[in-house]
C-alpha cells in the first residue's frame, strides 16, 4: 500500500480511529499487527508470510542468544541470525545478480555456462525490514538490549507499518521500549503528525512526482548524447527527486506513528547544505548510516585504528551500503564513490583543519557547493541503468557532447532551476536547525496558510500513485 | 565482536531508555487545523465549480487500471475488441451486442498500439474467442520503447501484476472520478496546467510532441464517447485537436546518433518484425478456435491525407491480411461506412459511432462467418 494512494487513505483513518477508539493496550497492539500485515500484504499477500517467519526467527534467535551464558555460544546464535537475514536477502535480491557475475567470472576463465534465469519476485521493502529485525539479535548480543518476552511486540516492532517498506530504519531497541506503555492520545502530537504526513505527501506528489520525476526519468532514459545544460538539468531533477520522494516517505512514516502515539527519529536533516561527506551522511538516511556505523564501521576498528585501515573501513561500509541499495555495479560505483569522497576529505581535513580560512564563511559556502556537486555526480550513477548511461551522463555533464541533443522543454528546465534553487536555500537556511524550531518560529497565520497551500496542492496536482523510489531496495 | 558494555540504565531497564521524544512545536494545533480544513475544502469546491464552468463533467480517466480490469472480464469465448483510440471511440458496445449476440468487452487504448494485448491474448491458453483488431498505421507499428508501446505494455504488465492495494484504489478512484469534474489528469491537474504554458522551447530542441487536451469521456465498460463540445460543427476545441494530430502522426525525424540510413533500415526490420509477431500471435489464437477481423475506422480531413501518404495502404493493410490469413474490414472500401465526418479528423462523434457501429456490425459478421 502507498501513502500517495487513495486505498491508503481510507486504511489509515480507518486503523486510526479504531486504535484510539479501544481501551485496552493490548488491543490496540494487536489492531496495529494486523493493520501492518494488511498493510504488507496488500502488495503480495504470500509474502507477509515471509516477513513473519524472519520475524518469529530473529525472535526465537533474539531469546536464544540472551539465554546463552558463554560469549562463544552468543556468538553462535549470532551467526545464525545474521545468515538467516542476510541469505533472505540474499536470495530474493542478488540471486540474479550473484548468478550473473558468476556466469561472467567462468567466462573469464573460458567456462561457458549457462545459469538458469531465476524468477525471483523481490518481496518489497526486504532491506529495510531485514534490518529493523537483525538490529534486535544484534543488540542483545551487544548487551544494549533484553530480550522481549511478546513475540507480538516483536512482530510489531519489525512491521509497524509507516516504517514498514522505505524506513526509516527502527531499530528494535528504539521501538520496544515505546511499546511498553501505552501511549495517550495528545491532540496536539495528533495534529503535528498530520501536518508532518501532508508535507511529506507534497513532497512526494507534487516536488518528486509532478515537477522533477518526468524530465529526470527521460534524461537518463534517453539513449543519445544530450549537452551539458540537459545532462546537469537531468541530474539536478533526480538529485531533487530522489531527496523528496524519500524524506517525502520518512516524513509521512514520522508523522503517522506520530498520530498513533509513536516517536521515530528524523531520517534526513537537510542534505543538501552538508559542508563535506562525513556532514552529508550526517543528514541523509540518518537511520541507515547510524545503523552502518554502528553495526559495521565500529566493529571493523572505526577511526580507532591506523589510518589506511580507516580509510579501508570507509570504503568497506560504503561498497556495502551501496549494495544495500541495489543489486547492480552501478550502485557499488555509488558506494564506492562516497567511500573515496569520504577518505579524501578525511585526507584534506589533516592538512587544512587548522588554517583559518577553513573556517571562513566563504569557504564553508564554498565547500557546501563542491558537496553537493560531487553528491550529484554520484547520483549519476545511482540512477543510471548501466555504465554506459552513466559514461554517457558525466560526458554530457563536462561538456563532452557539445553537438548533443536537447530534450527538456523551457517549462522543465524552469522547474528544474526553481525547485532545485529553491530546495537549496531552503536547506542552507534550516541547516543549523531542527525542523521543528523552524516551525515554532513562524506565526500560526503562515502555518495555516503553508498547510492549506500543501494540502491543496495534493489535491490539485492529482498524483498518480507511483512507488516511491525506496520501495525497490 | 567489538561491542560496548550496556550502561547500568540500559540493564536495568530492559532496553535503553526512551531517550528520544519527538518534539512538538507549540503552536494553536486546533484552530489551525479547522481553518486549513475550512480553506482546503472551500478552494477544492471552488476548482470544481470552476472546472465545471468551462464545460467539464464527471467521467473516468482511462488508465491501466481500469484496462486491467475490463480484461479480467475476458472469457474464453468473448468478443474482445483491441488497438488504438478509433476503437474506442468509435465502437458502441450497445449496438455490438445485439448485432453480433455478446456484450464486447473494449480493450482498445488510445495512444497506443494493439500488439501487446494481442500478444497477451495469444498467450491466454484460455482464450478462444473474437478480436476485432483496430488498425492505424502508425500505431501498429510502433517500434518497443515508443510512447503507443509502453502504453500497451504498461496495461499488460499492470494485469499481470497489480496488487490488492492497487485495485482498491482504482475502485475508490472509481466512485470519485464518477463526482468530481475536475480530476482531469491531462488538462486540469498541475502538470496539465504547466503543460499549457505558452512559453518557446529552444531552438532545435526534440521535445515530446502535445497531446491533445480533454476531449472525451468514459464509462466503466471503458466505452469512449466524444464530448459534445469537441463534436459541435466548427468547434474551436476540434481544430485545436485537427493541429495537434498532424505533428503526432508525422514521422519523427532520425535520432541524432544513429546515420538515418541505419534508423531507417532498422525501422523497416521492426515492421517486418512486427508483420511476423502478429501473424504467428493471430494463428496461435486460431488453432484454438479463436477468430480475428482486422478494422481500418475512419478518419478524414487532413490527417487521412498525412497517413494515406506516409503509410499507404498498399504497404501496410495488404501485407498484413496476407500475412495474418485473416479477414479485414476497410471503412472505405464500402459505400455505408464512408460517409462519416470526424470532428477532429480521427474519430467519430458519440452519434455518429452508434450509427457506424450498426453499419459496420454486417460486415463483421460476414467477416467473422457469424
Amino acid at each position: 500500500m502507498l501513502f500517495n494512494s487513495l486505498t491508503f487513505v481510507v486504511f489509515f483513518v480507518v486503523v486510526v480511529a479504531l486504535y484510539w477508539s479501544v481501551a485496552g493496550w493490548q488491543l490496540r497492539k494487536n489492531i496495529l499487527v494486523v493493520a501492518s500485515y494488511i498493510f504488507y500484504g496488500a502488495w503480495n499477500p504470500p509474502f507477509a508470510a515471509l516477513l513473519f517467519t524472519t520475524t518469529a526467527m530473529d525472535f526465537w534467535l533474539g531469546r536464544q542468544i540472551g539465554k546463552s551464558q558463554t560469549h562463544s555460544a552468543k556468538k553462535r546464535w549470532l551467526v545464525a541470525s545474521v545468515c538467516m537475514n542476510l541469505s533472505m536477502l540474499g536470495f530474493f535480491k542478488y540471486g540474479n545478480f550473484l548468478l550473473q557475475n558468476f556466469q561472467w567470472l567462468l567466462a573469464r576463465l573460458g567456462i561457458i555456462y549457462q545459469p538458469p534465469h531465476l524468477d525471483i519476485l523481490l518481496p518489497v521493502g526486504i532491506s529495510f525490514y531485514t534490518f529493523h529485525s537483525l538490529s534486535y539479535t544484534l543488540d542483545i548480543y551487544r548487551g544494549v538490549l533484553q530480550p522481549t518476552r511478546s513475540l507480538r511486540d516483536f512482530v510489531l516492532a519489525v512491521s509497524f507499518f509507516p516504517q514498514l517498506v522505505a524506513g526509516p530504519i527502527v531499530r528494535a531497541g528504539d521501538f520496544l521500549p515505546q511499546l511498553q506503555h501505552p501511549p495517550r492520545l495528545k491532540p496536539n502530537q495528533f495534529l503535528w503528525g498530520l501536518a508532518l504526513m501532508t508535507l511529506g505527501l507534497f513532497e512526494k506528489i507534487v516536488l518528486a512526482d509532478t515537477l522533477l520525476s518526468g524530465p529526470a526519468d527521460r534524461i537518463f532514459g534517453y539513449p543519445g548524447p544530450l549537452v551539458a545544460l540537459d545532462s546537469w538539468a537531468g541530474v539536478l531533477a533526480f538529485a531533487g527527486q530522489i531527496f523528496f520522494d524519500f524524506a517525502g516517505y520518512s516524513i509521512c512514516a514520522i508523522g503517522a506513528a506520530l498520530t498513533l502515539g509513536f516517536h521515530l527519529k528524523d531520517n534526513f536533516r537537510f542534505p543538501y547544505a552538508a559542508i563535506g561527506f562525513s556532514d552529508f551522511w550526517r543528514r541523509w538516511h540518518i537511520s541507515l548510516s547510524t545503523f552502518l556505523r554502528d553495526y559495521l564501521y565500529i566493529p571493523l576498528g572505526g577511526n580507532q585504528v591506523r589510518p589506511f585501515r580507516m580509510a579501508l573501513n570507509l570504503v568497506i561500509v560504503m561498497f556495502l551500503g551501496g549494495l544495500w541499495h541495489g543489486a547492480a555495479w552501478t550502485f557499488v560505483v555509488w558506494g564506492l564513490l562516497h567511500g573515496s569522497y569520504l577518505v579524501i576529505e578525511r585526507v584534506l581535513r589533516i592538512f587544512f583543519e587548522d588554517k583559518t580560512w577553513a573556517g571562513h564563511p566563504l569557504t564553508r559556502v564554498i565547500a557546501g557547493f563542491a558537496t553537493y556537486g560531487a553528491v550529484c555526480i554520484a547520483w549519476v550513477f545511482f540512477r543510471a541503468s548501466d555504465f554506459t548511461i552513466a559514461s554517457r551522463m558525466l560526458t554530457g555533464m563536462f561538456g563532452g557532447h557539445p553537438t548533443g541533443d536537447m530534450i527538456l522543454t523551457t517549462r522543465e528546465l524552469l522547474q528544474i532551476g526553481i525547485v532545485t534553487i529553491g530546495v537549496i536555500a531552503l536547506h542552507w537556511t534550516m541547516r543549523e536547525e531542527s525542523f521543528e524550531t523552524t516551525v515554532m518560529r513562524l506565526p500560526a497565520w503562515a502555518i495555516t496558510a503553508i498547510g492549506s497551500f500543501m494540502a491543496f496542492a495534493i489535491i490539485f496536482t492529482q498524483g498518480t500513485s507511483n512507488a516511491f523510489i525506496y520501495f525497490q531496495f | 565482536m567489538f561491542f560496548r558494555r550496556p550502561s547500568r540504565e540500559e540493564q536495568i531497564h530492559g532496553g535503553p531508555p526512551l531517550e528520544f521524544e519527538r518534539p512538538i512545536p507549540p503552536a494553536p494545533w486546533r484552530g489551525i487545523a479547522v481553518v486549513v480544513t475550512i480553506v482546503v475544502v472551500a478552494a477544492t469546491a471552488l476548482w470544481e465549480l470552476y472546472a465545471r464552468s468551462l464545460g467539464y463533467a464527471p467521467t473516468l480517466n482511462d488508465n491501466e487500471d481500469l484496462w486491467a480490469k475490463a480484461r479480467r472480464k475476458v472469457q474464453p469465448e468473448s468478443i474482445v475488441i483491441i488497438g488504438d483510440s478509433r476503437a474506442w471511440f468509435d465502437v458502441d458496445l450497445d449496438e455490438f451486442e445485439k448485432g453480433l449476440g455478446k456484450r464486447p468487452i473494449q480493450l482498445a487504448m488510445p495512444g497506443s498500439t494493439a500488439w501487446p494485448a494481442l500478444a497477451d491474448l495469444a498467450d491466454d491458453k484460455n482464450f478462444h474467442g473474437t478480436i476485432i483488431c483496430s488498425f492505424v498505421p502508425m500505431l501498429f507499428f510502433a517500434p518497443p520503447g515508443s510512447p503507443p508501446m509502453e502504453r500497451a505494455e504498461k496495461s499488460v504488465k499492470r494485469l499481470h501484476s497489480q496488487t490488492p492495494a492497487q485495485r482498491v484504489s482504482e475502485e475508490l478512484g472509481i466512485r470519485l472520478e464518477e463526482r468530481v469534474a475536475f480530476l482531469k489528469p491531462d488538462d486540469l491537474s498541475l502538470e496539465g496546467l504547466l503543460n499549457q504554458l505558452p512559453l518557446p522551447n529552444r531552438p532545435g530542441a526534440r521535445v515530446p510532441p502535445t497531446f491533445p487536451p480533454y476531449f472525451e469521456t468514459e464509462d466503466r465498460e471503458r466505452r469512449a464517447r466524444m464530448w459534445e463540445k469537441c463534436a459541435e460543427p466548427g468547434s474551436e476545441l476540434a481544430k485545436r485537436i485537427q493541429q495537434i494530430w498532424l505533428p503526432l502522426f508525422t514521422p519523427p525525424p532520425p535520432p541524432s546518433y544513429i546515420p538515418p540510413d541505419v534508423f531507417m533500415a532498422k525501422m523497416k526490420e521492426g515492421i517486418q518484425k512486427r508483420f511476423a509477431d502478429v501473424a504467428a500471435a493471430v494463428e496461435k489464437i486460431r488453432a484454438r478456435g479463436g477468430k480475428i477481423v482486422f478494422v481500418r475506422f475512419p478518419h478524414s480531413g487532413g490527417l487521412k491525407e498525412l497517413e494515406d501518404k506516409i503509410m499507404p495502404r498498399q504497404q501496410n493493410w495488404n501485407p498484413l491480411l496476407q500475412m495474418t490469413k485473416a479477414p479485414g474490414i476497410y471503412y472505405s472500401d464500402f459505400p455505408e461506412l464512408s460517409g462519416f465526418n470526424c470532428p477532429e479528423w480521427s474519430h467519430l462523434s458519440a452519434g455518429d459511432s452508434v450509427e457506424f457501429s450498426k453499419r459496420l456490425v454486417p460486415h463483421l459478421r460476414h467477416a467473422l462467418k457469424m
